[in-house]
Protein backbone atom coordinates (compact mmCIF):
# COMPACT_ATOMS: atom_id res chain seq x y z
CA UNK A 1 0.00 0.00 0.00
CA UNK A 2 1.88 3.12 -0.68
CA UNK A 3 2.17 6.24 1.73
CA UNK A 4 -0.74 8.04 -0.54
CA UNK A 5 -3.50 5.96 0.67
CA UNK A 6 -2.03 6.01 4.37
CA UNK A 7 -2.05 10.03 4.14
CA UNK A 8 -5.99 9.77 3.10
CA UNK A 9 -8.02 9.74 6.16
CA UNK A 10 -5.43 12.65 7.74
CA UNK A 11 -6.52 14.66 4.51
CA UNK A 12 -9.95 13.69 4.43
CA UNK A 13 -10.32 14.78 7.75
CA UNK A 14 -8.90 18.07 7.24
CA UNK A 15 -10.70 19.04 3.59
CA UNK A 16 -13.74 18.53 6.34
CA UNK A 17 -13.04 20.60 8.83
CA UNK A 18 -12.20 23.41 6.44
CA UNK A 19 -14.93 22.93 4.43
CA UNK A 20 -17.12 24.16 6.92
CA UNK A 21 -20.48 22.76 8.01
CA UNK A 22 -23.07 22.92 4.52
CA UNK A 23 -20.05 22.44 1.60
CA UNK A 24 -18.88 19.15 0.90
CA UNK A 25 -15.09 18.75 -0.11
CA UNK A 26 -13.45 18.48 -2.96
CA UNK A 27 -13.45 14.62 -2.41
CA UNK A 28 -12.69 14.03 -6.54
CA UNK A 29 -10.00 16.69 -6.36
CA UNK A 30 -8.34 15.63 -3.13
CA UNK A 31 -8.48 12.17 -5.04
CA UNK A 32 -7.01 13.56 -8.40
CA UNK A 33 -4.19 15.09 -6.46
CA UNK A 34 -3.32 11.82 -4.72
CA UNK A 35 -3.83 9.96 -7.84
CA UNK A 36 -6.00 8.01 -6.27
CA UNK A 37 -9.50 6.71 -7.96
CA UNK A 38 -12.29 9.07 -6.38
CA UNK A 39 -14.38 5.59 -5.10
CA UNK A 40 -11.21 5.26 -2.61
CA UNK A 41 -11.53 8.55 -1.15
CA UNK A 42 -16.17 7.85 -1.10
CA UNK A 43 -15.15 4.55 0.77
CA UNK A 44 -12.97 5.75 3.44
CA UNK A 45 -15.49 9.03 3.76
CA UNK A 46 -18.59 6.48 4.32
CA UNK A 47 -16.81 4.08 6.30
CA UNK A 48 -16.64 6.45 9.29
CA UNK A 49 -19.32 7.62 10.74
CA UNK A 50 -17.26 10.97 11.89
CA UNK A 51 -16.73 11.60 8.07
CA UNK A 52 -20.43 11.31 6.90
CA UNK A 53 -21.52 13.77 4.08
CA UNK A 54 -25.56 13.91 5.25
CA UNK A 55 -26.73 17.48 5.90
CA UNK A 56 -26.74 17.96 9.02
CA UNK A 57 -28.54 20.36 11.64
CA UNK A 58 -27.06 22.70 13.96
CA UNK A 59 -26.07 19.76 16.32
CA UNK A 60 -25.25 16.53 15.58
CA UNK A 61 -26.18 13.63 18.55
CA UNK A 62 -24.15 9.67 17.54
CA UNK A 63 -26.14 7.64 20.01
CA UNK A 64 -23.07 4.57 20.27
CA UNK A 65 -24.44 0.98 19.46
CA UNK A 66 -20.81 -0.38 20.38
CA UNK A 67 -21.56 -3.58 22.83
CA UNK A 68 -21.16 -2.41 26.02
CA UNK A 69 -23.76 0.65 25.39
CA UNK A 70 -26.23 -2.49 23.86
CA UNK A 71 -25.90 -3.97 27.14
CA UNK A 72 -26.88 -0.85 28.83
CA UNK A 73 -30.01 -0.87 26.48
CA UNK A 74 -28.80 1.75 23.92
CA UNK A 75 -31.60 0.93 22.21
CA UNK A 76 -34.39 2.26 24.16
CA UNK A 77 -32.00 5.73 24.61
CA UNK A 78 -32.17 5.98 21.01
CA UNK A 79 -36.01 4.92 20.94
CA UNK A 80 -36.28 7.97 22.93
CA UNK A 81 -34.39 10.53 21.16
CA UNK A 82 -36.42 9.86 18.46
CA UNK A 83 -39.24 10.02 20.10
CA UNK A 84 -38.73 13.27 21.65
CA UNK A 85 -37.31 14.98 18.74
CA UNK A 86 -39.83 13.50 16.20
CA UNK A 87 -37.34 12.20 13.59
CA UNK A 88 -35.38 8.52 12.89
CA UNK A 89 -31.98 7.73 13.24
CA UNK A 90 -30.24 9.08 9.70
CA UNK A 91 -32.56 11.68 9.97
CA UNK A 92 -32.37 15.82 10.29
CA UNK A 93 -35.36 17.76 12.93
CA UNK A 94 -37.44 20.10 10.53
CA UNK A 95 -35.96 23.02 12.59
CA UNK A 96 -32.79 22.06 11.50
CA UNK A 97 -31.65 21.72 15.63
CA UNK A 98 -30.45 18.13 15.50
CA UNK A 99 -29.48 15.60 13.34
CA UNK A 100 -29.63 12.11 15.00
CA UNK A 101 -26.94 9.09 13.75
CA UNK A 102 -25.90 5.69 15.37
CA UNK A 103 -22.68 5.19 15.24
CA UNK A 104 -20.10 2.65 16.18
CA UNK A 105 -18.43 2.68 19.57
CA UNK A 106 -17.26 6.24 20.62
CA UNK A 107 -14.92 4.84 23.19
CA UNK A 108 -16.96 5.54 25.78
CA UNK A 109 -17.72 1.86 27.21
CA UNK A 110 -16.93 3.15 30.94
CA UNK A 111 -20.09 5.62 31.02
CA UNK A 112 -22.86 3.15 28.53
CA UNK A 113 -24.89 3.67 27.31
CA UNK A 114 -23.29 7.12 25.71
CA UNK A 115 -23.84 9.36 23.08
CA UNK A 116 -22.29 12.74 21.41
CA UNK A 117 -23.32 15.67 20.92
CA UNK A 118 -21.17 17.54 18.77
CA UNK A 119 -18.04 16.76 20.54
CA UNK A 120 -19.55 16.54 23.70
CA UNK A 121 -19.68 13.07 25.94
CA UNK A 122 -22.86 12.39 27.60
CA UNK A 123 -22.90 8.77 29.42
CA UNK A 124 -24.85 6.43 31.60
CA UNK A 125 -28.09 7.75 29.83
CA UNK A 126 -31.49 7.76 31.29
CA UNK A 127 -34.69 9.12 30.06
CA UNK A 128 -34.33 11.94 32.15
CA UNK A 129 -30.49 12.69 31.55
CA UNK A 130 -31.63 12.88 27.76
CA UNK A 131 -34.12 15.64 28.33
CA UNK A 132 -31.69 17.66 30.35
CA UNK A 133 -29.04 17.50 27.97
CA UNK A 134 -31.44 17.92 24.92
CA UNK A 135 -31.89 21.65 26.91
CA UNK A 136 -28.92 22.41 26.67
CA UNK A 137 -28.10 22.37 23.02
CA UNK A 138 -29.89 25.55 21.08
CA UNK B 1 5.12 -19.28 -6.74
CA UNK B 2 5.11 -15.94 -4.90
CA UNK B 3 9.26 -15.32 -4.62
CA UNK B 4 11.09 -13.71 -7.67
CA UNK B 5 13.74 -15.79 -9.17
CA UNK B 6 16.09 -12.60 -8.77
CA UNK B 7 16.52 -13.94 -5.35
CA UNK B 8 17.99 -17.28 -6.74
CA UNK B 9 21.12 -18.63 -5.50
CA UNK B 10 20.79 -16.84 -1.91
CA UNK B 11 17.23 -18.67 -1.46
CA UNK B 12 17.15 -20.87 1.17
CA UNK B 13 13.89 -22.59 2.22
CA UNK B 14 11.32 -23.05 5.44
CA UNK B 15 10.84 -26.37 6.75
CA UNK B 16 7.39 -26.81 8.23
CA UNK B 17 4.85 -29.87 8.72
CA UNK B 18 1.39 -29.69 6.99
CA UNK B 19 -0.87 -32.50 8.24
CA UNK B 20 1.72 -34.64 9.24
CA UNK B 21 3.51 -34.52 6.74
CA UNK B 22 7.12 -32.16 5.96
CA UNK B 23 7.49 -30.22 3.32
CA UNK B 24 10.09 -27.20 2.46
CA UNK B 25 8.65 -24.15 1.04
CA UNK B 26 10.27 -20.77 -0.47
CA UNK B 27 10.55 -18.07 1.84
CA UNK B 28 7.40 -15.47 0.90
CA UNK B 29 5.13 -19.15 0.44
CA UNK B 30 1.95 -18.80 2.17
CA UNK B 31 0.71 -22.01 4.20
CA UNK B 32 -1.92 -21.99 1.33
CA UNK B 33 0.81 -22.55 -1.75
CA UNK B 34 2.70 -25.19 0.60
CA UNK B 35 0.24 -27.24 1.05
CA UNK B 36 -0.72 -27.47 -2.66
CA UNK B 37 2.52 -28.08 -3.26
CA UNK B 38 1.64 -31.37 -0.97
CA UNK B 39 -1.22 -31.93 -3.07
CA UNK B 40 -3.34 -31.08 0.07
CA UNK B 41 -6.58 -29.05 -0.76
CA UNK B 42 -7.62 -25.90 1.37
CA UNK B 43 -11.00 -24.50 0.52
CA UNK B 44 -10.76 -20.49 -0.63
CA UNK B 45 -13.26 -18.62 -2.15
CA UNK B 46 -11.74 -14.55 -2.11
CA UNK B 47 -8.02 -16.01 -3.31
CA UNK B 48 -7.09 -16.13 -6.57
CA UNK B 49 -3.31 -16.91 -7.50
CA UNK B 50 -2.92 -13.49 -9.89
CA UNK B 51 -4.21 -11.62 -6.79
CA UNK B 52 -2.55 -9.58 -3.31
CA UNK B 53 -4.03 -12.65 -0.74
CA UNK B 54 -5.92 -10.62 1.85
CA UNK B 55 -7.54 -13.11 3.66
CA UNK B 56 -11.33 -11.57 3.91
CA UNK B 57 -13.24 -14.29 3.59
CA UNK B 58 -11.89 -16.62 5.74
CA UNK B 59 -13.09 -20.08 4.34
CA UNK B 60 -9.15 -21.22 4.04
CA UNK B 61 -8.60 -21.23 7.73
CA UNK B 62 -6.53 -23.46 8.97
CA UNK B 63 -5.06 -24.79 12.48
CA UNK B 64 -1.36 -23.48 13.48
CA UNK B 65 0.00 -25.33 16.69
CA UNK B 66 0.60 -22.54 18.94
CA UNK B 67 -1.19 -19.74 17.28
CA UNK B 68 -4.14 -18.34 19.44
CA UNK B 69 -6.70 -18.20 16.40
CA UNK B 70 -7.07 -20.37 13.36
CA UNK B 71 -5.24 -18.60 10.93
CA UNK B 72 -5.94 -17.61 7.01
CA UNK B 73 -3.70 -20.14 5.01
CA UNK B 74 -3.99 -17.64 1.58
CA UNK B 75 -2.20 -14.92 3.28
CA UNK B 76 -0.40 -16.26 6.01
CA UNK B 77 3.41 -16.91 5.10
CA UNK B 78 5.20 -20.04 6.15
CA UNK B 79 7.96 -20.12 9.03
CA UNK B 80 10.37 -22.70 9.93
CA UNK B 81 9.23 -25.52 11.71
CA UNK B 82 5.49 -24.13 11.79
CA UNK B 83 2.58 -27.30 12.34
CA UNK B 84 0.08 -26.85 10.27
CA UNK B 85 -3.45 -28.68 10.40
CA UNK B 86 -6.24 -28.28 7.90
CA UNK B 87 -8.86 -30.68 8.75
CA UNK B 88 -9.26 -30.75 12.43
CA UNK B 89 -12.76 -31.02 13.97
CA UNK B 90 -12.04 -27.60 14.49
CA UNK B 91 -11.07 -26.03 10.98
CA UNK B 92 -13.88 -27.76 9.81
CA UNK B 93 -16.76 -26.66 12.28
CA UNK B 94 -14.91 -22.79 11.93
CA UNK B 95 -14.96 -23.55 8.05
CA UNK B 96 -18.27 -24.22 7.77
CA UNK B 97 -19.57 -21.43 9.80
CA UNK B 98 -17.99 -18.47 7.72
CA UNK B 99 -19.30 -20.56 4.96
CA UNK B 100 -23.10 -20.09 6.53
CA UNK B 101 -22.58 -16.41 7.73
CA UNK B 102 -21.70 -15.29 4.06
CA UNK B 103 -24.94 -17.07 2.60
CA UNK B 104 -26.96 -15.00 5.48
CA UNK B 105 -25.25 -11.71 3.06
CA UNK B 106 -26.05 -13.60 -0.21
CA UNK B 107 -29.65 -12.72 -1.33
CA UNK B 108 -30.30 -13.74 -4.63
CA UNK B 109 -32.44 -16.46 -7.18
CA UNK B 110 -29.64 -18.96 -6.88
CA UNK B 111 -32.29 -21.61 -6.17
CA UNK B 112 -34.39 -21.24 -9.52
CA UNK B 113 -30.74 -19.48 -10.90
CA UNK B 114 -30.03 -21.17 -13.99
CA UNK B 115 -26.04 -20.04 -13.27
CA UNK B 116 -26.35 -21.26 -9.52
CA UNK B 117 -23.98 -23.83 -10.28
CA UNK B 118 -21.27 -21.02 -11.42
CA UNK B 119 -21.61 -19.62 -7.72
CA UNK B 120 -18.45 -20.56 -5.76
CA UNK B 121 -20.23 -19.77 -2.57
CA UNK B 122 -22.85 -22.80 -3.29
CA UNK B 123 -20.51 -24.93 -4.35
CA UNK B 124 -18.47 -24.36 -1.46
CA UNK B 125 -21.54 -24.72 0.61
CA UNK B 126 -21.80 -27.79 -1.16
CA UNK B 127 -18.83 -29.21 -0.59
CA UNK B 128 -18.77 -28.40 3.08
CA UNK B 129 -22.29 -30.10 3.72
CA UNK B 130 -22.96 -27.00 5.38
CA UNK B 131 -26.78 -27.58 5.33
CA UNK B 132 -29.54 -25.62 5.76
CA UNK B 133 -29.47 -22.22 7.52
CA UNK B 134 -29.00 -21.87 10.93
CA UNK B 135 -28.53 -17.74 11.10
CA UNK B 136 -31.84 -15.80 10.09
CA UNK B 137 -31.70 -12.62 8.45
CA UNK B 138 -33.71 -9.94 9.67
CA UNK B 139 -33.48 -8.10 7.04
CA UNK B 140 -32.45 -9.55 3.51
CA UNK B 141 -29.33 -7.50 1.75
CA UNK B 142 -30.59 -6.46 -1.28
CA UNK B 143 -29.87 -4.67 -4.27
CA UNK B 144 -31.69 -3.95 -7.72
CA UNK B 145 -29.68 -5.58 -10.33
CA UNK B 146 -27.98 -2.92 -12.64
CA UNK B 147 -27.46 -2.93 -16.06
CA UNK B 148 -26.10 0.82 -17.14
CA UNK B 149 -23.05 -1.02 -19.07
CA UNK B 150 -23.41 -3.09 -21.93
CA UNK B 151 -20.68 -5.21 -21.28
CA UNK B 152 -20.38 -5.54 -17.29
CA UNK B 153 -23.91 -6.21 -15.20
CA UNK B 154 -24.02 -6.10 -11.17
CA UNK B 155 -26.49 -7.98 -9.22
CA UNK B 156 -25.06 -6.55 -5.72
CA UNK B 157 -27.24 -8.78 -3.63
CA UNK B 158 -25.25 -11.59 -4.47
CA UNK B 159 -21.74 -9.41 -3.46
CA UNK B 160 -19.97 -11.11 -0.79
CA UNK B 161 -17.53 -8.70 -0.38
CA UNK B 162 -14.90 -10.75 -1.42
CA UNK B 163 -12.72 -7.96 -3.21
CA UNK B 164 -11.70 -9.45 -5.93
CA UNK B 165 -13.43 -7.45 -8.60
CA UNK B 166 -11.52 -4.90 -6.32
CA UNK B 167 -8.23 -5.99 -6.72
CA UNK B 168 -8.27 -7.87 -10.04
CA UNK B 169 -9.79 -4.27 -11.42
CA UNK B 170 -6.77 -2.78 -9.50
CA UNK B 171 -4.38 -5.08 -10.22
CA UNK B 172 -5.12 -6.86 -13.81
CA UNK B 173 -7.02 -4.49 -15.74
CA UNK B 174 -4.75 -1.53 -14.18
CA UNK B 175 -7.98 0.20 -14.19
CA UNK B 176 -9.23 1.19 -10.19
CA UNK B 177 -12.54 1.83 -10.62
CA UNK B 178 -14.33 -0.24 -7.52
CA UNK B 179 -13.60 0.35 -3.82
CA UNK B 180 -15.42 -0.75 -0.22
CA UNK B 181 -17.73 1.81 0.50
CA UNK B 182 -19.96 2.10 3.82
CA UNK B 183 -19.42 0.10 6.94
CA UNK B 184 -21.18 -3.27 8.61
CA UNK B 185 -23.85 -5.04 6.93
CA UNK B 186 -24.50 -1.72 4.58
CA UNK B 187 -20.88 -2.62 3.38
CA UNK B 188 -21.03 -2.20 -0.80
CA UNK B 189 -18.55 -2.35 -3.74
CA UNK B 190 -19.21 1.51 -5.06
CA UNK B 191 -17.96 2.94 -7.88
CA UNK B 192 -16.45 6.92 -7.96
CA UNK B 193 -19.37 7.79 -5.05
CA UNK B 194 -21.33 5.12 -5.31
CA UNK B 195 -22.59 5.85 -9.13
CA UNK B 196 -23.86 3.63 -11.77
CA UNK B 197 -21.18 1.32 -13.60
CA UNK B 198 -21.33 3.40 -17.05
CA UNK B 199 -19.36 3.37 -19.98
CA UNK B 200 -17.53 6.25 -18.85
CA UNK B 201 -16.14 4.59 -15.83
CA UNK B 202 -15.58 1.03 -16.93
CA UNK B 203 -14.82 0.25 -20.56
CA UNK B 204 -15.49 -3.90 -22.17
CA UNK B 205 -12.30 -5.50 -20.34
CA UNK B 206 -14.81 -7.50 -18.41
CA UNK B 207 -11.98 -9.10 -16.25
CA UNK B 208 -13.81 -8.50 -13.02
CA UNK B 209 -16.65 -11.02 -14.04
CA UNK B 210 -14.06 -13.43 -14.54
CA UNK B 211 -13.00 -12.97 -11.06
CA UNK B 212 -16.36 -13.01 -9.80
CA UNK B 213 -16.91 -15.93 -7.59
CA UNK B 214 -20.92 -15.34 -6.92
CA UNK B 215 -21.78 -13.82 -10.14
CA UNK B 216 -22.79 -10.68 -9.14
CA UNK B 217 -20.67 -9.58 -12.09
CA UNK B 218 -21.71 -10.90 -14.99
CA UNK B 219 -22.08 -10.10 -19.04
CA UNK B 220 -24.94 -9.19 -20.51
CA UNK B 221 -27.32 -12.12 -21.73
CA UNK B 222 -26.82 -11.03 -25.68
CA UNK B 223 -23.98 -8.86 -26.80
CA UNK B 224 -24.26 -5.19 -27.15
CA UNK B 225 -24.85 -4.03 -30.26
CA UNK B 226 -23.71 -1.14 -31.94
CA UNK B 227 -24.89 2.23 -32.39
Amino acid sequence: MDRDRQSLLALVQNALEKSGPDALPDFDGLARSLELPPSEVYGLATFYAFLGEKSRGRHTIRVCSGLPCHMEEARSVLTRLEKVLGIEAGQTTPDGRFTLEVVSCIGACDQAPAMLVNDELHGRLTTRKIARVLKSYT
Amino acid sequence: MRPAGAQGRLMTTIDLTIDGQAVSAPPGATILTAAESLGIHIPTLCHAPELTPTGVCRVCLVEVEGARTLVAACHTPVAPGMVVRTQTPRVVKARKAVVELLLTAHTGACVTDLNAHNCLLHKLASDLEVGPPRFQVRKPRFYPPESDNPYVCRDLSKCILCRRCVRACREVAKQDVFSIGFRGFASKVVVGRDEPLTLEVCKDCGVCIDFCPTGALYAPARPAEKG
